[in-house]
């Protein structure tokens, strides 16, 4: 299908392209019967300018189109390191709360430590004084010193309060020995 | 020149880059373009009652983005559901040939591998295009 313009039209359409270099683009011009050698010539010149104008166009889409698939590919990577990240500092959190956790472990494990050493030495410290106080009650008995009876309530007001600071000493280090026991477990 | 072509792709770029493409190499007269496949099976539904307005050709992308089906699904509907017996085929930036298989299995005429030079494709496509209209020209890829 072709269209034949009329005379008027087509030289109307010559003025315009002459005068002011407005031409019609598209397929349209595909479309428009040739009549004469002047809007032949139109014809082509319009149809040359649509195509070089075209050209243009498909070029830059066409860089428009690598650019955003670069972009795209950047985002990618981007979007890529960014999950690595997160995975890093996941692992990262995980380290440092299992540090923090060894960490609280032997701090309360020396902790438990001391207390039990403390509560050793003051057993040995509390035996030791019975074992001193009941020497020298025996001793007053044998020599037969007045003081016996002094000696006498001295030694079991002392050895009642020995005794009772041992079973609560004895009491602690059980404590301090099953405490370090669940640590070692854990 | 083929008539009139229907690019149904979800890529604002290549249908400039498609339409300047077949302008300039005299593919088509006219051409329209879609963005889903949604809507090309309305317009392939419409083309039974009326079949004038069907166009000469239909290139389809194999992933048409927000669209309810792919390309494959699309020709399998034109051609299989609707039976509008128009040339059609895949025009895709992918080439793997699972989906190739697939686009044959279900009708599609041929398969043009999208790419930053793809004028020589649709040159060669345009040479084609009689054989592919009177179905003596068979599944073809253009890569």
């Amino acid at each position: 299908m072709k269209l034949n313009l009329n005379e008027e039209a087509r030289s109307a359409l010559i003025d315009i392209g002459g005068s002011r270099g407005i031409f019609i683009e598209g397929n349209i011009l595909k479309l428009l019967e040739p009549c004469d050698d002047a809007f032949k010539e139109y014809i082509d010149t319009a149809l040359a300018k649509d195509t070089e104008r075209r050209k243009k166009r498909l070029e830059i889409t066409k860089q428009v189109q690598d650019k955003n698939k670069e972009l795209e590919e950047k985002a990618q990577e981007n979007d890529d390191l960014m999950s690595e990240l997160k995975e890093a500092l996941a692992v990262a959190e995980d380290a440092k709360e299992a540090a923090l956790s060894d960490l609280d472990v032997m701090q309360k494990k020396s902790q438990f430590q001391l207390i039990g050493s403390i509560v050793s030495y003051a057993l040995w410290v509390i035996v030791g004084t019975g074992i001193i106080t009941t020497f020298m009650y025996i001793m007053a008995i044998y020599w037969g010193s007045t003081e016996t009876t002094l000696i006498g309530n001295t030694w079991s007001n002392l050895f009642g309060i020995l005794l009772t600071n041992s079973f609560s000493i004895i009491g602690t280090i059980m404590g301090v020995k099953y405490a370090n026991k669940d640590e070692d477990k854990e | 020149m083929i008539d009139s072509i229907l690019l149904v792709d979800d890529e604002d770029l290549f249908h400039i880059v498609f339409e300047d493409a077949c302008s300039l190499l005299d593919i088509s007269l006219s051409l329209e373009g879609i963005y889903s496949s949604d809507e090309a099976e309305g317009r392939a539904i419409d083309w039974v009652d009326n079949p004038s307005n069907k166009p000469d050709c239909i290139f389809v992308d194999l992933n048409i983005i927000g669209s309810s089906f792919d390309g494959i699904e699309l020709v399998r509907r034109v051609n299989h559901k609707y039976g509008n017996g128009v040339v059609i085929g895949i025009i895709s930036s992918s080439f793997n040939e699972d989906e190739i298989e697939k686009a044959q299995e279900v009708g599609a005429q041929f398969w043009i591998v999208k790419s930053d030079d793809i004028e020589p494709r649709l040159e060669e496509f345009k040479e084609d295009f009689a054989g592919y209209q009177d179905r003596t020209t068979p599944f073809k890829v253009y890569k």
